[in-house]
C-alpha cells in the first residue's frame, strides 16, 4: 500500500506541474525519432541525454523515458507503412503490419500498434513497480562473487540471445565489449591499462561517445549503404473504432506483456527480442497460425505488445541492479550517473521516491504515446516523407557535436567516429553490437568484482561456485553454452526423440 | 552466392579477433604487479584483461576452426552484398562525414565547417540518388539552407540553452 501511495504521488506531481508539457514534447519527439529511418532509440535517447545537462535530473530522466517509448512505439508506423523497421525493435511488426497496410488496412494496423504498445507498456509498468522493488530486497544479499556471475551471465545470454543463429559471434561481440572497457584507468592501482603515455586514453573511452558511435554513426553508414525506401500507404481510415476492436485480444496482450517485460529484463537483450519471443508465443497460440505473416492483427498486436513492454522491463535491471536490459537503457544509466543519481541494490532503501516517479514517467509517457498516436495519425505521415539525403547529413552533426557536448574533447569526436566504423563492420560480418555495449558497460562491473572476490578468497575459484546464488547464476551460464554446442544439441534432441518414441507407440498401441 | 564466401568471412573476423586477444594477452602479462608495494596478487591490473584477451583469443580460433571445417557461415552477410550504387555511396559518406569529424570539426569555425559539410553532404548523397526530382539550382539552395539552419540551430541550442563551448 505503500508503494502505491508513492507512486499515486508522483503520477500526481508530473500530472499536476510543468512536467507534463515535458511529456508531451518528449514523447512526440521520441515517436519522430522512432519513425525515421535509421533513427533507432538508442541514438534518440544518446543524443537526446546530451540535451538534457542543465535540466534537473528527475525532468531529465523524465525526458529521456519519454523519448525511449515514444521511438519504441514509432517505429512500428515505419514498419507498417515503409516495410522497413524505424528501429530494430520492430521487426517483427512489419511481418504483419505491412501485409495490412497494403490490403487498405493502414489505419487499422496502425490502430492495433498503438493499442498494444500502451497495453504493453502498462503490463510493463506494472512488472516494474511489483519486481523492482522485490528484485533490490533480493540483491541487497548480492557480493562481489554474485556481481560478477550477473556480468558474465549477461554477456554469455546477450550474446546467445541477438545472435541466435550463431551465439559463437554474440560472444566473441561481448567479449570484446569488456576488454574494450579496460582501456584506461583502473580502479585498484589507478594504472592505465593500454593507455601507451597517452593521456585521452588513461581516461579510457566514454560510453556516450562509444553508445552515438555504434548505434549512431554507424546507423548513418547503414542507411546510406542501403536502397531508397518507398512509403506505400498514405491514405489512413478510422483510427479509433480498430483500436477499442483491438482491445478484445486479451489473451494476446496480456502474454506478449508478460513476455516482452520479461525479455526486458535479461540483460541486454531488449525490445527486438521482446516482440520477436511475443510474436512466436502468439503464433504458436493462435487458432489461424497459417495468417501470421499475411496480415494478421494478432500478430502485430502481439509484437507491438512485447516491445513497448520490454522497455519498462529493461528499466527494472537498470535501478536494482545497475546493469542495462537493452542499449537504450544502457545510454539511460549512463544518463542516470552523469546527473548524479545512485541505481543500484540500495535504490529502495536511498531513493525510494525516485523509483516511484521512475514508474509514474513510464505511465506518464505511455499515455502520451496513446494520445498523440491516435490524434496525430495524419500529421505524423509527413515525418516518413523526410528523405535520408536530407537527414543524415543533420544527424552526423548532432552525432558529432552530442559526442563533444559531453566532457569537450575532441577525442571523444574522433572515440565516436571509431566506433561507428568498427559497429558498421560488425553489422556487415554478422556480429551483433548490443553484446559488445554491453560487454564496454559491465567491464568496470566484472573487473573490481572479479579481483575483489579473488582477494577474498586468497584465489581460491572454489568460492565462485559454492554460494549458493552464485552456485545457480554459474549453472545457468554453464547451461546456456553447453545447449548452444551442435553435440550437445544434438545429444538432446536424441535423447528426447527416444523419450517421445516409446510414448507414441504406447499411445498407438 | 556459394557457402565458401560467408565462411572467408568467418575466417578473416575470427582472425581479427584472435590477434586482438593475444595481443591483449601479451599486453596483460607486460602490466606491472606492483610487488614493491607487496600489493596482493588476485589485485594486479593485468588480471582481468589477461583472461578476458584469453576468452576472446579462444574464441576467435573457435570460429576459426568451425569455418575451416565448412561449418557456420549460413547467415546471409551483408558484406557480400554490395551494389556499386551502394559503394559509391558509401565511399562519399565516409570521405565526407571523416573530413568532417577528424578536419573540419574543431579546426574551422562551427558555423562554416558544418555549413560546409551538410551543403556538400545533401548534394552529394542527392546527386548519387537515381530518384532525384530536384533540379542542381533548386538542389544547391535548397543545400544551403539546410546547411546554414543546422549550424546556426544546433550552435544556438548548445551554446546558448545547454552552455557547452563549441571548437573553432
Amino acid at each position: 500500500m505503500d508503494g502505491l501511495f508513492h507512486f499515486l504521488n508522483a503520477v500526481a506531481a508530473i500530472g499536476l506541474s510543468a512536467d507534463i508539457f515535458v511529456v508531451i514534447w518528449a514523447t512526440l519527439l521520441g515517436i519522430v525519432i522512432g519513425m525515421i529511418p535509421g533513427l533507432t532509440a538508442t541514438l534518440g535517447v544518446a543524443l537526446v541525454t546530451t540535451l538534457t545537462f542543465t535540466m534537473q535530473p528527475n525532468t531529465a530522466i523524465l525526458v529521456l523515458i519519454c523519448v525511449y517509448i515514444g521511438a519504441i512505439y514509432g517505429g512500428g508506423r515505419t514498419a507498417i507503412l515503409l516495410n522497413i523497421p524505424g528501429t530494430p525493435a520492430n521487426a517483427a511488426s512489419v511481418l504483419d503490419g505491412f501485409p495490412l497496410a497494403k490490403t487498405g488496412r493502414a489505419g487499422e494496423a496502425m490502430a492495433i500498434a498503438t493499442t498494444g504498445s500502451f497495453l504493453g507498456s502498462i503490463v510493463g509498468m506494472l512488472g516494474l513497480a511489483i519486481v523492482a522493488p522485490w528484485l533490490a530486497e533480493f540483491a541487497l544479499d548480492f557480493t562481489s562473487f554474485e556481481f560478477f556471475w550477473l556480468a558474465v551471465f549477461g554477456i554469455v545470454l546477450c550474446g546467445q540471445l541477438t545472435a541466435m543463429d550463431d551465439p559463437l559471434k554474440g560472444w566473441i561481440a561481448g567479449f570484446f565489449g569488456l576488454l574494450i572497457a579496460m582501456v584506461g584507468q583502473e580502479s585498484l592501482h589507478a594504472y592505465a591499462r593500454f593507455s601507451y603515455g597517452v593521456p585521452n586514453l588513461e581516461g579510457g573511452f566514454g560510453l556516450l561517445p562509444v553508445l552515438v558511435g555504434a548505434f549512431g554513426c554507424a546507423e548513418v553508414f547503414v542507411v546510406m549503404r542501403q536502397e531508397a525506401t518507398q512509403l506505400v500507404a498514405s491514405k489512413v481510415g478510422n483510427v479509433l473504432s480498430a483500436a477499442l476492436s483491438s482491445l478484445r485480444y486479451t489473451r494476446t496482450w496480456l502474454r506478449s506483456g508478460a513476455i516482452g517485460t520479461f525479455m526486458g529484463v535479461v540483460p541486454g537483450v531488449g525490445e527486438d527480442m521482446g516482440a520477436w519471443v511475443s510474436y512466436a508465443a502468439a503464433k504458436r497460440a493462435s487458432k489461424t497460425p497459417e495468417e501470421f505473416g499475411r496480415g494478421s492483427p494478432d500478430g502485430l498486436l502481439a509484437a507491438e505488445t512485447g516491445n513497448n513492454a520490454a522497455v519498462p522491463g529493461a528499466l527494472i535491471p537498470v535501478l536494482t541492479l545497475a546493469i542495462p536490459g537493452s542499449a537504450p537503457a544502457a545510454v539511460l544509466l549512463a544518463a542516470m550517473i552523469i546527473h548524479g543519481l545512485r541505481p543500484g541494490p540500495l535504490i529502495m532503501i536511498t531513493q525510494a521516491d525516485f523509483f516511484y516517479s521512475v514508474v509514474a514517467m513510464v505511465f506518464w509517457a505511455s499515455c502520451a504515446m496513446l494520445v498523440l498516436g491516435l490524434l496525430l495519425t495524419r500529421p505524423l505521415l509527413y515525418v516518413l516523407k523526410i528523405r535520408r539525403e536530407w537527414l543524415m547529413g543533420v544527424i552526423f552533426v548532432l552525432c558529432v557535436v552530442g559526442s563533444f557536448a559531453i566532457a569537450g574533447r575532441i577525442f571523444d569526436v574522433w572515440v565516436m567516429i571509431g566506433f561507428g566504423l568498427i559497429g558498421f563492420l560488425m553489422r556487415e560480418t554478422g556480429f551483433p553490437v548490443a553484446p559488445m555495449i554491453l560487454g564496454v558497460v559491465l567491464g568496470p562491473i566484472l573487473d573490481n568484482n572479479l579481483r575483489r572476490s579473488l582477494s577474498i578468497s586468497q584465489g581460491n575459484p572454489v568460492d565462485f561456485v559454492t554460494r549458493p546464488i552464485s552456485a545457480i547464476i554459474a549453472g545457468m551460464v554453464l547451461l546456456i553454452v553447453l545447449f548452444s554446442l551442435p553435440a550437445v544439441q544434438r545429444a538432446v534432441r536424441a535423447a528426447l526423440s527416444r523419450i517421445a518414441s516409446p510414448v507414441k507407440n504406447n499411445g498407438h498401441g | 552466392m556459394t557457402r565458401a564466401r560467408p565462411l572467408v568471412t568467418d575466417m578473416i573476423g575470427g582472425l581479427v579477433f584472435t590477434i586482438i586477444g593475444v595481443a591483449g594477452l601479451i599486453e596483460s602479462l607486460r602490466m606491472p604487479r606492483f610487488e614493491n608495494r607487496n600489493a596482493d596478487p588476485f589485485t594486479v591490473p593485468g588480471l582481468t584483461p589477461g583472461l578476458l584477451s584469453t576468452v576472446l583469443a579462444v574464441l576467435g580460433v573457435a570460429l576459426i576452426a568451425r569455418a575451416m571445417a565448412g561449418r557456420g557461415g549460413a547467415t546471409p552477410l551483408p558484406i557480400l552484398n554490395w551494389s556499386a550504387g551502394s559503394a559509391t555511396r558509401m565511399i562519399f559518406t565516409l570521405v565526407t562525414v571523416m573530413t568532417y569529424g577528424f578536419v573540419l570539426f574543431g579546426n574551422v569555425p562551427f558555423i562554416i565547417a558544418t555549413t560546409l559539410f551538410v551543403f556538400i553532404f545533401t548534394i552529394g548523397a542527392e546527386l548519387l540518388n537515381p530518384q532525384r526530382k530536384l533540379s542542381l539550382p533548386k538542389l544547391c539552395i535548397g543545400a544551403l539552407v539546410l546547411g546554414l539552419c543546422s549550424a546556426f540551430v544546433v550552435r544556438f541550442v548548445f551554446v546558448q540553452i545547454f552552455l557547452v563551448r563549441l571548437p573553432g
